[in-house]
């Protein structure tokens, strides 16, 4: 615990959904100590539609993207509760929010309002479209942010096709999130100085995920993509059938080389001097043509056994798996890549993408409990008599899927 | 360094911090060396140079960055300055072209390395102990050198050599089968998804390393890995897989929330979102629609309950309106709208042109081009905007300024094709 890199740093987390919580998670998965704000009365919508016994505590979802923090709720419109946030943050490194502009301010929880309470706190606001502009105050969720940002329009099964969502909008914006929070608190070591991160989930989609594209587009006025999946540069890339149901495999051609050892591997050895197919711009010509010839090797036979057997051949090639398979999957269990949570509580999580020697990241605990937390932050943190501690009346515990 | 003996004293006055914010990048005085290429580490060290970092990025000669050769091509004309991937991954970094064959390029190298905080790589597992530039080996040289290895399948394990490209981490990760259509094939991501989700996690892993290094801590080695980078992408998803058995597959985008996805309109596809769910009653007759009014769609759980006959009831006044029109309509209600834009529409965004997301940059060889800026604002600390190195640009500047080679050592050097 003591070796994580963030042990030692306090966040009060205000924000909710799933952007704002993914970079959370990630700083809580480091060693931050997360304090995760809540609304009894209005829970985030991961904690689902209903309250009887208390479901709202047991959903795998809220235990996974929510873990690694603690949970305390409090009204910000009552005066009382409202100053046990101001003495969080007075203790705290960090405080991050992702509502729409201006609803923090109105709340007199802005920036400056912190600042005054914290002269070096770090604030992460992380609304959709950003803390300034005519869209400001604007609400956003993936599945309106992918479509308008323009990152939707470059996946499709071809130019003609509808154009389908690759559901990462909120992901990438919660990764970069922590990542801005990570340069501040470097910074401050350094210098002592707080400051304020204005991130627009927007431009961090734009960014992060196709800015290559939209260079494309101011520089040549062109968009190669959406091309299926088929690859801007090497022919031929695919999706193949294999055996079975709903079974696939994928394997890109990257060089004449592979090709070659790739007409081996079918048992078509003439197809190496068929001029058709002899360099990479002929194979792009005639990719319907390969593409058949492929499904034709590929449909009798287990994807994962063509995967091994174009790999040996140094061909990059890859079994789809399902989500079933993922979490059977020998190369990710081999590494270690799934955890128990160390409270005790059942189940495997995923883990986290990164490893080093000496960090010990794990999932220290499940997602909390709704107010589970609110006493202990109370006497432990703050000092206080349990009795300022929040009570959590189950009967004013409402959902995201209530009417107003 | 007298930027951090003066911290060392004590926290500075705040007139003397803010003199000092006022010029600073965040990662100002942060050293990289840069042996990455194709997408996923040159995100990672763009993202690094931009906060202010100094990133070296060694490009091996002659031909440097791969990507250099890769496509598309400014005017569509092939050219190692004209690749437009590659002009959006690099900027603000120098060019050091070293031949890497040659034993001397190895040594000016590791030179280099000593001298660094942090080296990014991202070729195959096993490719830098081949260059004799193992974590062990850099180590020695250099103890406090935070190392990050970006792969497709990670340092270790039975994949650890397998070969990746996007598409082959996508669909090892779940993330194809979840994408597309049921009835077709799995989807690829059209954007290098899982190359930049990991190289973001590569950026978050070496920021953690030198936080946590400035308490004193030595170096470390990093491994991330694509496929675990995509993975955690649909993390709820496969945690409802680890705890509950439930496989979710790809459902043509279906949203289980009503209405939660795009529906046709006038002039293209609107994204119709009935959330915040509390706004819905107060926005619904903007539909002009009274059955929807109906108990039956008062909650949301209703609406999903009697979905197809929902959907058929928004369709008329939908048919009936553009998508711009459509969308500012539902946020005036609080429900969180969107619209289908083209490139060309996210061009003309009047929410980027207000924020000035787009700013133009000038490069030698291919002109002016507009770009995206920051990906996000720090208060006191700005980002760096600036063009991608030509091929070698900075080479003898490096060398000479940060290793002190004389004029003469880097004639000798380039003689011999080192350099």
């Amino acid at each position: 615990m003591s070796d994580l890199p963030l042990s030692g740093v306090r966040i009060t987390d205000l924000t909710h959904y799933w952007s704002g919580p993914h970079a959370m998670r990630i700083l809580g998965d480091l060693g931050a100590d997360v304090i995760k704000i809540e609304f009894a009365r209005r829970m985030c919508v991961l904690r689902g539609a209903f309250t009887k016994d208390k479901v709202y505590d047991r959903h795998p979802r809220w235990h996974q993207a929510n873990r690694n923090k603690r949970s305390m709720t409090l009204d910000l419109k009552d005066p009382r509760q409202r100053g046990i946030l101001d003495d969080l943050v007075r203790i705290s490194d960090v405080v991050a929010e992702n509502s729409r502009g201006g609803v923090m301010k109105a709340l007199g929880a802005g920036y400056e309002d912190f600042k005054r309470i914290k002269p070096d706190i770090i604030m992460l606001s992380m609304p959709a479209y950003g803390s300034t502009g005519p869209w400001s105050t604007y609400a956003g969720v993936g599945g309106a942010l992918e479509p308008t940002c323009g990152l939707q329009a470059l996946t499709a099964y071809d130019k003609n096709d509808k154009r389908r969502r690759i559901k990462e909008a909120d992901v990438t914006s919660g990764i970069m999130g922590a990542c801005a929070v990570l340069t501040a608190l470097y910074h401050r070591k350094r210098t002592g100085g707080g400051q304020w991160i204005d991130m627009s989930q927007l431009e961090i989609l734009s960014h992060s995920l196709f800015g290559e594209h939209l260079l494309e587009f101011m520089m040549n006025g062109t968009q190669t993509l959406p091309l299926g999946n088929r690859h801007a540069n090497y022919a031929p890339q695919g999706c193949y059938r294999c055996k079975g149901e709903d079974n696939w495999i994928v394997l890109t051609i990257r060089s004449d080389a592979e090709w070659q050892a790739l007409c081996d591997v079918l048992r078509r050895p003439e197809m190496k001097n068929d001029t058709r197919f002899r360099t990479r711009e002929s194979r792009r010509k005639n990719h319907d043509e390969i593409d058949k010839l492929i499904e034709a090797w590929t449909s009798g036979r287990d994807k994962r056994e063509v995967m091994h057997v174009l790999q040996e051949r140094g061909i990059a090639a890859g079994a789809v798996a399902d989500l079933a398979e993922v979490a059977d999957d020998a190369h990710l269990r081999a590494r270690g890549y799934f955890q128990e949570a160390r409270d005790g509580t059942p189940g495997l999580y995923p883990g986290v993408p990164i490893s080093a020697s000496g960090w010990d990241i794990r999932v220290r605990r499940r997602g909390p409990d709704l107010g589970g937390d609110n006493a202990r932050v109370v006497t432990e943190l703050l000092g206080r008599p349990v009795e300022d501690a929040p009570v959590l009346n189950e009967n004013d515990v409402g959902t995201a899927f209530d009417n107003e | 360094m007298e930027f951090r003996s003066a911290v060392n004293k004590g926290p500075p006055s705040m007139t003397r911090q803010s003199d000092m914010l006022m010029t600073q990048r965040a990662l100002e005085k942060v050293r990289v060396v840069d042996l990455t290429q194709h997408s996923a580490g040159p995100y990672c060290t763009k993202l690094l140079a931009g906060f202010g970092a100094e990133v070296l990025k060694i490009e091996r000669r002659p031909d440097g960055d791969p990507m250099r050769g890769r496509g598309p091509f400014f005017e569509d004309r092939e050219g190692p300055e004209r690749s437009i991937p590659f002009l959006w991954l690099n900027t603000g970094k120098k060019s050091v072209a070293l031949n890497l064959e040659d034993g001397r390029g190895v040594d000016v190298l590791k030179k280099l390395i000593a001298k660094a905080d942090v080296l990014v790589e991202n070729f195959a597992p096993g490719e830098m102990a081949k260059l004799g530039l193992g974590f062990d080996t850099l180590s020695a040289i250099n103890p406090r050198l935070v190392m990050t290895s970006i792969s497709s399948f990670g340092q270790t394990g039975p994949y650890r050599d397998f070969a990746g490209e996007e598409i082959t981490t996508y669909a090892m990760s779940g993330c194809m089968d979840l994408t597309g259509d049921p009835a077709r094939e799995p989807l690829a991501s059209g954007p290098a998804s899982t190359q930049y989700t990991a190289a973001m996690w590569g950026y978050i892993a070496t920021l953690a390393a030198l936080f946590q290094r400035e308490d004193g801590g030595g170096g470390r080695h990093i491994d991330v890995s694509i496929q675990e980078s995509a993975l955690d992408n649909i993390e709820m998803a496969l945690a409802e897989r680890l705890h509950l058995g439930q496989t979710a597959k790809r459902k043509n985008d279906k949203h289980p929330l009503v209405p939660w996805e795009l529906f046709s309109c006038k002039d293209g596809q609107a994204a119709v979102i009935g959330g915040p769910m509390r706004h819905w009653l107060a926005a619904v007759d903007m539909f002009e629609e009274p059955r929807l009014r109906g108990t039956k769609f008062a909650h949301a759980l209703g609406r999903i309950e009697h979905r197809a006959e929902f959907e058929e009831l928004i369709r008329p006044w939908l048919s009936r309106h553009g998508k711009e029109e459509i969308f500012h309509m539902g946020q005036s209600r609080g429900l969180a709208f969107g619209y289908m834009a083209s490139l060309e529409e996210t061009r003309a965004c009047p929410q980027h042109e207000s924020r000035g997301f787009f700013v133009d940059v000038e490069h030698p060889e291919v002109g002016t081009h507009r770009h995206c800026g920051a990906p996000f604002h720090f208060s006191d600390t700005p980002w760096r905007s600036a063009r991608a190195p030509r091929l070698g640009e900075h080479t003898r500047c490096v060398l000479g300024e940060t290793l002190g080679y004389s004029a003469d050592d880097l004639g000798l050097l380039h003689d011999a094709g080192v350099i």
